[in-house]
């Protein structure tokens, strides 16, 4: 560590480097933490967690019961223990809650006043923070699956929404409309993401096994098709010449910097494709147990270095290396099955929510010399406060 | 959970790692994940000589899963990578048995070309089966072959592709395709799919559903295991058909419930 911060500041080193190696060396000591606690408001299940990108403070979360909770992740009491407080719900006595699951919600990615959800009610709502009214409700046919706005749109306010539907609907948050489709899937879509790179690409997944990647702009039909054998049409059986897994696929997630996607599947595999030519980079995970009906949603870890991707497997989080595929551990502490995990970029924190309605923080575990010689007033002091630690 | 030895990113680790008794290589024998670059070459060499031969009266070419692989290397992709490399080079043919399509064999390509010329000896097929061996395989590595390719890039006649398929070199995949396969393989695929069984069966029907792999390895097999229980057990660890959990009395395999 002090040869990273010498090498810093005598500028043989560029400064990010010991903020990536920092970041790494946290997002590997992810641990529970007594301290650190979500407020428990769900009922039922929780499906869907979003935390906002402006400041990071505040987090949304979507439940199997309809109800919508806005947490406040900051600490502002001066004690170490600190509950995740909810701000305001919509809960069940609300007249604008969903009637059915809530399946994905998201910030507006500009700023916190507004959010959009959509649910298994065959609609989609965005909503006004302050008065937890929806400003606008978009009805669909079939059950909405997930949506998403892109991140970093400048130019279009769209909302591509994945429903039972096998076409994907964009809906456009400025004017109201929703005559775009994009065609070309056979069966319900069960995952749709705008890339993080470029405001027009658009990955969407199906139950028909296959990832489509789409420019908006264009009106004929998706840019490619994610083929897991790259082409070499005599590997597969022919049934699977030209998709991206041997089952539904129902997971989608780009890495930070837009160049990959990730993709999950019902074969029980995780992929990872080179996002502007539709590669696959073969890179082996191993068995990624996925079981779910419904999207999964995991995500990938921001600012370190090897990157890490944490998929909710079962009871449980795994965390594999992003470009090696070594399993590095699995965070157990749910009760049930998890259905959604988000990292926080700025604190290197994973919020995951589950079907035992909680939703865990897996904190960094501090900086400490070894447990093995210290009293135990030290092991409890150590968390307070490095400082207050007699040295060894 | 207070683990006694955090994870640590390379670029904070100074100690250099500890090395066994046997250091540089590692003893595959004693199924040790071995340290450093994997050695695919060493460890295919090593689970050949798993392969009962006598089983098939040396009719079959010793063949490996690939997958077995993965329960001695503990990183996947670099194994895929060396398979990938080997397979280009010539030295190393793959593939597809039929009962998975995850599932692949895989043959020194020298074995190969020995036993099934040994065994097309004295047929009318020979003639075609070493114009195969010789024009088609030492160029493309592919599983499957379709019609067209067969006629018109390696130039072989309808007459000639039914001899193939009827020496066992190819079988049939679809209307107008054929796997590559490896001949009279079919006994290997019954004794492999019934002793995979059979194994897991034994995993399933211990206390709790684990077992000691030293355990499982000694233990007497019945007349449904035909193939060596050390062979099975690299299967059911690299399939992931069952947990490896180290424990201060060696490996734990836990029946894995899908």
């Amino acid at each position: 560590m002090l040869s990273f911060l010498i090498a810093r500041q005598t500028g043989v080193d560029e400064p990010v480097r010991l903020r990536r190696a920092e970041s790494t060396r946290r997002v590997l000591s992810l641990e529970l933490n007594h301290d650190r606690d979500v407020e428990c408001i769900h009922g039922n299940g929780i499906n869907t967690i979003d935390i906002e990108v402006i400041e990071g403070r505040y987090m949304l979360s979507g439940g199997s019961d309809g109800v919508i909770v806005i947490y406040d992740l900051e600490n502002n009491s001066k004690k170490p223990h600190y509950t995740c407080k909810a701000v305001c719900t919509v809960g069940r006595s609300s007249r604008y809650v969903h009637k059915f699951s809530v399946e994905t919600v998201q910030w507006y990615p500009h700023d916190t006043g507004m959010f959009v959800s959509s649910s298994f009610d065959k609609t989609m709502k965005v909503w006004d923070t302050e008065t937890l009214k929806p400003a606008e409700v978009f009805q669909f046919e079939g059950n909405v699956y997930c949506h998403h706005m892109s991140p970093i749109a400048r130019k279009h306010g769209l909302i591509a929404v994945g429903t039972k539907d096998p076409k994907v609907q964009l809906c456009d948050l400025k004017s109201g409309s929703r005559i775009h489709i994009l065609q070309g899937h056979r069966g319900e879509v069960l995952s749709v993401k705008w890339s993080p790179r470029y405001e027009h690409i658009l990955a969407t997944a199906s139950t028909d096994s296959r990832v489509r990647v789409w420019d908006v702009r264009r009106a004929s039909g998706s840019l490619f098709t994610l083929d897991q054998h790259n082409g070499d049409k005599s590997k597969a059986s022919s049934e699977s010449v030209n998709t991206a897994h041997d089952g539904r696929v129902n997971g989608l997630c780009f890495t930070d910097d837009g160049l990959y996607l990730l993709t999950a599947g019902t074969d029980d595999r995780m992929r990872l494709w080179n996002s502007a030519t539709g590669e696959n980079t073969l890179v082996n995970y191993g068995k990624v147990v996925n079981e779910s009906r419904k999207g999964v949603k995991f995500t990938v870890s921001r600012g370190c270095s090897p990157e890490f991707v944490f998929v909710p497997c079962g009871s449980s989080v795994a965390m594999y290396g992003l470009h090696t595929g070594e399993l590095v551990t699995m965070l157990r502490g749910h009760y049930n099955n998890v259905d959604c995990c988000e990292f926080h970029p700025d604190y290197q924190e994973l919020y995951s929510g589950g079907k035992d309605c909680n939703i865990l923080a897996w904190v960094p575990v501090l900086r400490h010399p070894d447990t093995e010689d210290e009293g135990a007033a030290n092991i409890l002091l150590k968390h307070v406060n490095p400082a207050r630690c007699k040295k060894i | 959970m207070n683990r006694k030895r955090t994870l640590m990113p390379d670029a904070f680790r100074t100690k250099k790692r500890r090395f066994g008794a046997d250091n540089l290589i590692g003893n595959p024998e004693h199924g040790d994940v071995q340290e450093g670059p994997p050695d695919v070459k060493a460890t295919l060499q090593y689970l050949m000589t798993l392969f009962p031969r006598k089983l098939f009266n040396d009719s079959l070419p010793q063949i490996v899963l690939k997958h077995q692989l993965y329960s001695l290397h503990s990183d996947k992709t670099l194994v895929d990578k060396q398979v990938n490399e080997l397979r280009d080079q010539g030295e190393l043919l793959m593939f597809q048995l039929g009962f998975d399509s995850d599932t692949f064999a895989l043959v020194f390509s020298v074995d190969y070309r020995a036993k099934v010329l040994a065994g097309e000896a004295g047929r009318a097929t020979l003639g075609t089966v070493e114009k195969f061996l010789d024009k088609v395989l030492p160029c493309c590595s592919d599983l499957s072959f379709s019609k067209d390719k067969m006629l018109k890039q390696f130039l072989f006649t309808d007459a000639e592709i039914t001899q193939l398929v009827k020496s066992g070199v190819l079988t049939v995949r679809d209307a107008g395709s054929w796997w590559l396969s490896i001949p009279n393989s079919g006994r290997f695929t019954k004794y492999f799919i019934q002793g995979r069984k059979a194994v897991l069966g034994m995993v399933k029907k211990s206390k709790y559903n684990e077992i000691l792999k030293t355990d499982l390895e000694e233990r007497r097999t019945t007349s449904h295991v035909k193939l060596h229980m050390k062979y099975h057990v690299h299967d059911i660890i690299g399939a992931e058909l069952v947990e490896c959990i180290q424990t201060t009395s060696g490996t734990l395999l836990r029946f894995v419930d899908t």
